[in-house]
């Protein structure tokens, strides 16, 4: 059984009368990896500065893996974070590095430095311990940063940024060293990214934040149906089935099939007056079956308004209620 | 390539990792930051500078006309008062650098999310730039020597010198830390740093020391660096007792505890990230 490790209830925070995060709540389960979404000033970073006790919130509450926000101390020992844009010693090892903060968490030397060395090979710096940091790649320091970040086995890990500045190599990569995490250390992730289409397919839950408040919370699904994006797609098939296609899409009448412009091999569909829910998707769905039961070949088909990315950029393109 | 991340195993040292805060977190981090301070090349660097300084001053007190005039002990003592003016001063500025530097950097907040105190930090910090004075009087002590030879003050003058000098490292120690702590910038709290030992040291390098009279005695008693300079010029040159002179030690102390007192209070509210800072 899962058990919910971060819990935040209405935080809020003020900078005078700036107001830099208000009423955000969302839960989050062992396991699971959490996107924090929203455009640059949304609210990401102070969310999670919030969460690991470094900022104090205004008001509201939150409790990670049970310790209540009255202990930071307790909540520090059970959280590991990589912070947006966090800078390392110039004159440091990635060895010397890890085991330093080792012993922030009490090790010993030795303790310190068998960790530090089980560390770096976790995030495929092995062959690195010995160079300084000076000389890492962004996205090499970006792992070690991971590594620091997984140093007291935390029980929640908070990314923020991870993937900035890289390329898409160093993504995937991180990428793959989060979704990792999550599985076989069953440690939360709450990963704080503008990567849509990676979000969408790493993590279980999003919570998109827009001025500081919550736009959209639950799982990729719930967000894009809660965002009500208007469905639409676009469908290629060989030129001499064009005509045939069109004939078959016809017998749907709340489907309107329109010939796109230069591209005589594809047309588009959309739902009239509908939104995104179960019955518009049925529709698509049961539009394509019909036109590859028709053996028609579909060369390509692309579903839109069904994107993470469609209901992230309506949702931070409007005011707020 | 594929990374793996191993769970951690039943019966690994991992069970036994210890995840509180360490008993002497403070200690972690005075070593990480003076293997940084001297392996960086800055310590080195400044240290160095003092040598060839203090070589020059030894040099010249030895050998020039004019300044042989100087009793062996006013030898003593302006090498020592020298010592103490430079260990102060890069006490202070490596302390002006210790949180706003770091904020600057980036590495302040992967510190504040480990276990170690705020307290712990700041102690950790003071302790490493008081290393700088620490070595600045190592590197003194044999031109004290050589110039202490034949007067029997050798013992005295480095007693006097590492106590009074530790005094005011401390003091002023923990002043750049409070600055540096309150600066947004970290070009303004060194600066300001700066500034500070330039209003303290300016009265030390007049001609004559400052004129005489209540006020100017005054003026002398209330500057922390100046006082202890007189104190140690009272009893190396005077020939006082140590305690014949003490009340020039009021203002030393009281800066180190008020000053140290202050960071221990403040130390939680000045070690932070200001607001704003990568702030999405």
């Amino acid at each position: 059984m899962t058990s919910t490790t971060v819990e935040a209830a209405r935080l809020t925070k003020h900078y005078g009368s700036r107001s830099a995060v208000e009423n955000v709540s969302f839960t989050a389960s062992q396991g699971e990896i959490v996107g924090l979404l929203g455009p640059n000033g949304a609210g990401k970073t102070t969310t999670i500065r919030l969460l690991t006790t470094v900022l104090v919130p205004t008001s509201g509450d939150f409790s990670i893996a049970g310790h209540p926000s009255t202990s930071p101390g307790e909540i520090r020992r059970c959280v590991g974070v990589l912070p947006e844009s966090s800078g390392y010693p110039a004159y440091q090892t990635g060895g010397e590095y890890l085991r330093f903060f080792a012993r922030l968490y009490g090790l010993s030397r030795s303790q310190a430095r068998s960790l530090a060395a089980e560390l770096l090979a976790t995030v495929g710096l092995e062959g690195r311990a010995g160079s300084p940091i000076s000389t890492y790649s962004r996205g090499m320091r970006q792992r070690l940063g991971i590594a620091r970040a997984l140093i007291n086995d935390p029980v929640v890990v908070f990314l923020d940024e991870p993937t900035l500045g890289l390329d898409p190599a160093g993504q995937a990569q991180v990428l793959d060293l989060i979704r990792t995490i999550a599985k076989s250390r069953a440690a939360t992730v709450v990963l704080s990214t503008h990567l849509l289409p990676e979000v969408e397919e790493v993590c279980s839950k999003v919570v998109i934040l827009h001025h500081g408040r919550v736009a959209g919370a639950g799982s990729v699904g719930e967000v894009i149906k809660t965002a009500l994006i208007e469905q639409s797609a676009t469908l290629r098939v060989p030129l001499d089935r064009v005509e045939r296609a069109r004939n078959v899409l016809a017998g749907f009448p709340n489907l309107t099939v329109d010939q796109v412009a230069e591209q005589p091999d594809v047309v588009s569909l959309s739902i009239d007056g509908a939104g995104t829910d179960a019955g518009s998707s049925d529709v698509m769905n049961a539009a394509l079956a019909a036109i590859t039961a028709a053996g028609i070949p579909v060369l390509h088909f692309e579903l839109e308004g069904a994107r993470l990315s469609d209901a992230f950029f309506k949702m931070t393109s409007e005011a707020v209620a | 390539m594929t990374l793996q991340v191993a769970p951690p195993d039943v019966g690994t040292p991992q069970d036994s990792r210890a995840t509180t805060e360490p008993q002497a977190g403070w200690l972690v981090v005075a070593e990480q930051e003076s293997r940084d301070l001297w392996t960086s090349g800055r310590g080195l660097i400044l240290l160095f500078l003092f040598s060839i300084l203090l070589s020059a001053v030894t040099y010249l007190t030895s050998t020039n006309q004019a300044l042989n005039f100087l009793e062996q002990r006013e030898s003593v003592n302006l090498v020592l008062q020298l010592a103490v003016a430079v260990g102060v001063l890069v006490t202070l500025v490596v302390s002006a650098d210790g949180i706003s530097g770091e904020r600057e950097r980036g590495t302040l907040e992967s510190l504040l999310v480990t276990p170690v105190s705020r307290r712990s930090i700041i102690a950790g910090k003071l302790i490493a730039a008081l290393t700088m004075w620490f070595a600045t009087f190592l590197v003194t002590i044999p031109y004290v020597w050589v110039l202490a030879r034949g007067v029997g003050i050798l013992g005295q003058a480095l007693t006097l010198g590492f106590c009074v000098g530790t005094l005011v490292a401390i003091g002023l120690g923990s002043i750049g830390l409070l600055i540096s702590g309150v600066c947004n910038s970290n070009k303004t709290s060194v600066a300001a740093s700066l500034f500070l030992m330039l209003i303290l040291f300016a009265p030390t390098q007049l001609p004559s020391g400052l004129p005489q009279g209540w006020f100017f005695d005054v003026l002398r008693r209330a500057n922390p660096v100046d006082s202890a300079l007189a104190y140690i010029s009272s009893i190396l040159v005077n020939g006082h007792s140590w305690t014949q002179d003490l009340s020039y030690l009021i203002t030393p102390l009281l800066t180190a505890t008020i000053a140290g007192g202050a960071l221990v209070l403040a130390g939680p509210r000045l070690v932070r990230l200001m607001p704003g800072v990568n702030a999405g």
